[in-house]
C-alpha cells in the first residue's frame, strides 16, 4: 500500500522543462536531476520498504531529522533505481551516527567527501563496480549511489556549497564516492567482516575523506617492497598531524603480489603504521607541528594515525596495472570516525 | 501539468531565550570557550586579557571542547551558567 507523502508539492505547467525547473530550486548539484514524481518517489520507498515518515537519522549539531521520505525523493533525483535505495539508506544512518559527527566533515573548509565501501552479496547484485576505473566514470550504481547521498546532505542536512558547506578545494569525490572491495578475487578478509559483520551480510563503511592519492610500484615483486613505496608515499599527506582515518586502496597487481608473499591485512596494517611514521623534527622542519627543533626530536616518532587499525585495507581497482592508491581521511578521530551500516533490506 | 515533490527540508524550530547583552563588561566575568584548533587558545588569552585589563571585566577563564565541530558539552554549559556572566565564543580557523 502506497505510503502518504507530505512533502510540499510543486504544481508545474507542461510549458516548463522539469528538469529546469529543478535547477531553478537549487536543488541540484550542478548535474541535471530526475524530476522527483510522486510515482518515482514511491516506488523508491517501496523498494526500501520503509514508510516516508521514518526517521532514517537525526543530525543532532543540525537539528534536522532526515525521513525516508526526503531520502528516497533525492535518490530520485540523484538517477538511482529503486533496488539502490537500501544501500542509500545506510549511508544516511551512517552519517547521522555520532562517531561519524556530521557537522564537521559536512561543513569544513578541509573540504571532505564521504567515501563509500559497499561489501557483502548486495555490492554484485546492484553492479557496484570494485575493478577497472574504481573511482569511475561508467558504474551508474557507483555515481548514483553517492549521488544521492550528497544531494540529501545539501538538500536535507543544509550542506550548500559557499554556506553550510565550506570546503576550500573540495574534490571531485564529492560529487560521488562509492566503491566496492573486490570480494570475489581478494584474498583477504573483506573490509566488513574485519568491522563485526558476517561475510553473507551486506555493509557499507563511510569515511569522512580527502581525494585518492595514486602511487606507482611498477618494479617490487615483494609485499615489503610495494608497501614501503606506499608508505613513502604517504608519510607526508592529507591532514598528517590529525592522525584520522586512511583507506589502503589496493588494486590487482599489488594485491596478488602482496598475498604471494602471505601477508593479510593485520600485516599490512602494521607494517604501513611502522613505516608511516615522521620524526618530531621532521614535522617541525616542514611547518606541520610548531615551535622548534628540540633535542630529542629526531629520534621521537609521531604514526600517521593513532594506531594500525585506523587503515580502511580494501581489495579493489583493475587487475592490470600496478598501481593503488591510499585515501587520506578528513581530521582526526576526535571529530570523525568511519562508521560501518548493515544494508538492511527490508522491501520487496 | 506534473507534480514534484520538495527534496529539501528545514531544521527543527527551536526557540531560544538570549539573556540581554550587559552594557558594560566592569565587574563582569567571563567564559572563554576554546575550539581546540591551533592557536585559539594563544587568541582567546589575549581577548581575555584585553576584556580584563582595557574593559573591567572581574575575570576571563577559559574551557576546550571535546572537537571543533561540535557544540561545548553539557559540563561546560552548566559550569559556565554557575560561574561566569558573559561568553567569548567563535568558529573558525
Amino acid at each position: 500500500m502506497p505510503t502518504q507523502l507530505t512533502s510540499k508539492r510543486f504544481q508545474v505547467p507542461d510549458t516548463v522543462d522539469l528538469v529546469e525547473f529543478c535547477f531553478q530550486q537549487g536543488w541540484s548539484d550542478g548535474l541535471p536531476v530526475v524530476p522527483p514524481t510522486v510515482d518515482r518517489v514511491q516506488t523508491m520507498l517501496e523498494a526500501a520498504g520503509l514508510d516516508a515518515k521514518h526517521e532514517v537519522g537525526f543530525i543532532t549539531n543540525r537539528s534536522v531529522s532526515i525521513t525516508a521520505e526526503k531520502v528516497a525523493i533525492n535518490a530520485v533525483m540523484a538517477g538511482c533505481k529503486p533496488e539502490y535505495m537500501p544501500v542509500v539508506v545506510a549511508a544516511v544512518e551512517a552519517i547521522a551516527d555520532p562517531l561519524w559527527s556530521y557537522h564537521g566533515p559536512g561543513t569544513s573548509t578541509g573540504g571532505a567527501g564521504v567515501l563509500m565501501i559497499v561489501n557483502g552479496p548486495i555490492a554484485r547484485e546492484l553492479d557496484i563496480n570494485a575493478g577497472d576505473n574504481l573511482f569511475g566514470p561508467g558504474w551508474r550504481s557507483n555515481l548514483a549511489i553517492g549521488r544521492a547521498l550528497r544531494l540529501v546532505m545539501r538538500n536535507v542536512c543544509g550542506s550548500l556549497p559557499g554556506l553550510l558547506d565550506r570546503g576550500t578545494l573540495g574534490h571531485p569525490g564529492k560529487l560521488s564516492y562509492v566503491i566496492a572491495e573486490n570480494e570475489a578475487e581478494s584474498p583477504w578478509t573483506p573490509l566488513h567482516v574485519e568491522r563485526g559483520f558476517r561475510p553473507e551480510q551486506s555493509a557499507v563503511t563511510i569515511m569522512a575523506a580527502n581525494g585518492p592519492s595514486q602511487f606507482y610500484n611498477q618494479l617490487s615483486n615483494t609485499a615489503e617492497g610495494v608497501l614501503t613505496t606506499l608508505a613513502d608515499n604517504m608519510r607526508i599527506s592529507g591532514g598528517v598531524m590529525g592522525q584520522p582515518n586512511y583507506a589502503l586502496i589496493i588494486a590487482g597487481e599489488h594485491m596478488r603480489t602482496i598475498a604471494a608473499d602471505g601477508w593479510d591485512k593485520a600485516r599490512i596494517r602494521q607494517f604501513v603504521w611502522e613505516h608511516t611514521q615522521n620524526s618530531h623534527a621532521h614535522l617541525k622542519r616542514t611547518q606541520l607541528m610548531p615551535g622548534s627543533v628540540q633535542a630529542g626530536d629526531e629520534t621521537k616518532l609521531r604514526p600517521l594515525v593513532d594506531k594500525p587499525e585506523h587503515f580502511l585495507v580494501v581489495a579493489a581497482g583493475g587487475r592490470a596495472g600496478a598501481f593503488s592508491c591510499y585515501v587520506p581521511g578528513w581530521g582526526s578521530q576526535r571529530t570523525s570516525q568511519a562508521v560501518t551500516k548493515e544494508i538492511k533490506r527490508r522491501g520487496v | 501539468m506534473a507534480e514534484l515533490l520538495d527534496p529539501t527540508t528545514e531544521a527543527v524550530t527551536q526557540p531560544i531565550a538570549y539573556v540581554p547583552r550587559p552594557n558594560s563588561l566592569r565587574g563582569k566575568r567571563v567564559a572563554l570557550i576554546e575550539n581546540t584548533k591551533f592557536n585559539s587558545d594563544n587568541l582567546l588569552v589575549k581577548i581575555g586579557n584585553i576584556l580584563v585589563n582595557d574593559y573591567g571585566a572581574a575575570s576571563a577563564r577559559m574551557w576546550r571542547k571535546k572537537n571543533a565541530g561540535v557544540p561545548a558539552h553539557e559540563e561546560i554549559v552548566a559550569e559556565v551558567q554557575q560561574t561566569c556572566d558573559v561568553v567569548v565564543a567563535g568558529v573558525g580557523d
